[in-house]
């Protein structure tokens, strides 16, 4: 209980700090000498019997902690002018006129401390604060440094990934489709010779096309959407397909009217957010119905993707955390804004929306 | 005198498969390849000056596709059968080059054992595509969803058939929606009603459907 009091009360003295912190000098100064002002008047009625030495220290504390040294040894000095002579203007009499004189050098001193010990320690704190402020810079600097590679490491690969798709399907395999040919021909001409080796040709064009095939494959693994702009439409559709036939799960792609994407960039980043969501639901989610959707409105194209699963765990463990942020990296490469969330009454929802840039004339 | 030899058009931007697919051809004694390009273009000025009887397109090739230049041919050359070679996938191409005008689609990595059949083929005045796909188009066709051309379109309603026709001519939903004056969600629900009643699988069917029904009937 006594811990909760004091800790209400520092929260209350650092929000007043800070409300104070932000008045001009000036003001606080006038404050200070309002407080020297108010506690001298209280001083001189109450007579001198009662001490009001400590509530000097209110404006002596706050001419000390937020105006500056020089300011709070006036303040202190006034202080003790003011008491000394709301005595003396009372009339009242010392046994020796040394005692007052005596009372109003101890009484400074004991002013003169506290004005340095508060002077230090705003020093120390200022340090402090500055030095938070530097490593806070530093770190956010390296944050957003690291972001930035991130995202340029997803684009290299995407990049790499696209040309080397695209040798594949344009380089390779046509070259192989020129070996099959030639095999062809060689075929022919040895069956015309009624040479038994022209079942082992056979088996070279065969083989070849087999090649043919596998790299095709590879291709589509690197490069999955056609340059068309319903292209990602096609895709997204032979991916839940593929995907609902290759894991046993319900998987469909749904899209009430066309939606075109021109940008073959975007159409590849936003088939690789659906690729990467679904493969979430199947390994992390256990889902056993998964819904694609591409949606267009009048402000923006969303992707989303939706599974029955068991939903995000809370907190993530850190090699989901990757994939999600891939996703929001993707998401930030094509301008759109990725939200992930648990989806009711169960299953996780992500969403990629792409606002739509200029209206249409 | 021998009987003259068919005349064969090659356009593909691949130097080895030109010059083993002219191989190949040259070793049937009908066959004569009489001519190759690499991009769209020439190969259509070549192709009017040689007037060949058979063509072989590329879908991906220079400056250009090859589902274009199989419209331009079939509008400037009827007589020249065309026939697709391609790398790209029968299941996303085969029905968007033969409603373009070819006669015949080939997977390029099955073309080195079908290629001489599939001219044949074509030159006795059939169509060739693969069982697999012969297979899917059948599906549709029972399904009724080849017919969508005439009858089908004819059920839809007006403001669904003005949505029908802007997307044929390639604007989007979007714009679909402003011009009609009418919010997105109305064009979607068009466009649901549209797939119904034409039987369309999806909305990637839809628009190539729509498409094609505009190039058939062109509204200004």
């Amino acid at each position: 209980m006594q811990t909760e009091a004091a800790a209400r009360i520092c929260f209350f003295m650092f929000r007043w700090i800070e409300k104070f912190e932000r008045r001009s000098h000036a003001f606080l100064a006038v404050v200070a000498l309002g407080i020297v002002a108010i506690i001298g008047f209280v001083d001189f009625i109450t007579g001198f019997e009662t001490s009001y030495s400590i509530f000097y220290l209110l404006a002596i504390g706050l001419a000390a902690w937020f105006v500056g040294r020089g300011f709070a040894i006036f303040v202190s000095v006034l202080s003790v002018v003011v008491s000394l002579a709301g005595d003396l203007a009372r009339g009242e009499h010392f046994s020796s006129p040394l005692i007052p004189a005596w009372n109003a050098i101890i009484l400074l001193t004991f002013y003169l401390v506290v004005v340095w010990l508060l002077a230090r320690l705003r020093a120390f704190h200022n340090n402090l604060e500055g030095q938070v402020r530097q490593r806070t810079a530093a770190l956010t600097e390296e944050m957003a440094e690291r972001e930035r590679l991130e995202r340029e490491l997803l684009e290299i690969s995407e990049r790499e990934q696209r040309r080397i798709g695209q040798d594949l399907h344009d380089g390779l395999c046509q070259h192989l489709t020129g070996a099959t040919l030639a095999g062809q021909v060689l075929e022919e001409k040895l069956a015309a010779l009624n040479l038994s080796e022209a079942a082992d040709a056979k088996k070279v064009v065969e083989i070849v096309e087999d090649g043919i095939n596998l790299s095709r494959r590879l291709a589509k693994g690197l490069y999955p959407v056609e340059m068309e702009a319903d292209g990602l439409m096609l895709a997204l559709e032979e991916f839940a397909a593929t995907s609902g036939e290759l894991f046993k799960v319900s998987c469909r792609f749904e899209c009430d009217s066309p939606v075109l994407i021109h940008d073959p960039a975007t159409a590849g980043h936003l088939y690789r957010i659906a690729q990467e969501a679904v493969g979430n639901a199947i390994k992390h989610g256990k889902a056993g119905s998964i819904l694609i959707r591409l949606d267009a409105s009048e402000e923006s194209t969303m992707l989303s993707i939706k599974d029955d699963g068991v939903g995000l765990p809370e907190p993530l463990p850190k090699n989901r955390g990757i994939g999600l942020r891939i996703m929001a990296h993707r998401s930030a490469m094509i301008g759109g804004i990725f939200k992930v969330r648990r989806d009711e009454p169960g299953g996780t929802l992500a969403t990629c929306e792409l606002q739509t840039k200029s209206k249409p004339k | 005198m021998n009987k003259p030899k068919v005349k064969i058009f090659l356009v593909d931007d691949h130097p080895l498969v030109r010059e083993w697919l002219t191989n190949l051809i040259h070793q049937q004694p009908d066959l004569i390849v009489c001519g190759e390009s690499e991009d769209v273009p020439r190969a259509l000025q070549k192709i009017s000056a040689i007037k060949p009887d058979v063509a072989i397109v590329d879908i991906s090739i220079k400056h250009g596709s090859g589902i274009e230049l199989i419209k331009s041919l079939k509008a400037l050359h009827p007589d020249v059968a065309t026939i697709v070679l391609s790398m790209h996938d029968e299941k996303l191409y085969a029905e968007r080059a033969l409603r373009a005008g070819a006669r015949g689609y080939v997977m390029k990595s099955e073309t080195a054992k079908k290629v001489i059949m599939v001219i044949r083929q074509v030159l006795a005045g059939k169509i060739y595509m693969s069982e697999s796909i012969a297979a899917v188009f059948a599906e549709k066709f029972v399904d009724g969803r080849l017919l969508a051309s005439g009858s089908l379109v004819e059920q839809l309603s007006d403001r669904e058939l003005e949505t029908f026709q802007l997307l044929g001519k390639g604007y989007e939903t979007r714009q679909v929606a402003e011009m009609m004056n009418v919010s997105m969600k109305t064009v979607q629900a068009h466009c649901a009603h549209i797939k119904e009643k034409l039987k369309l699988a999806n909305a990637a069917e839809l628009l190539r459907e729509a498409v094609r029904w505009q190039e058939n009937n062109p509204t200004g």
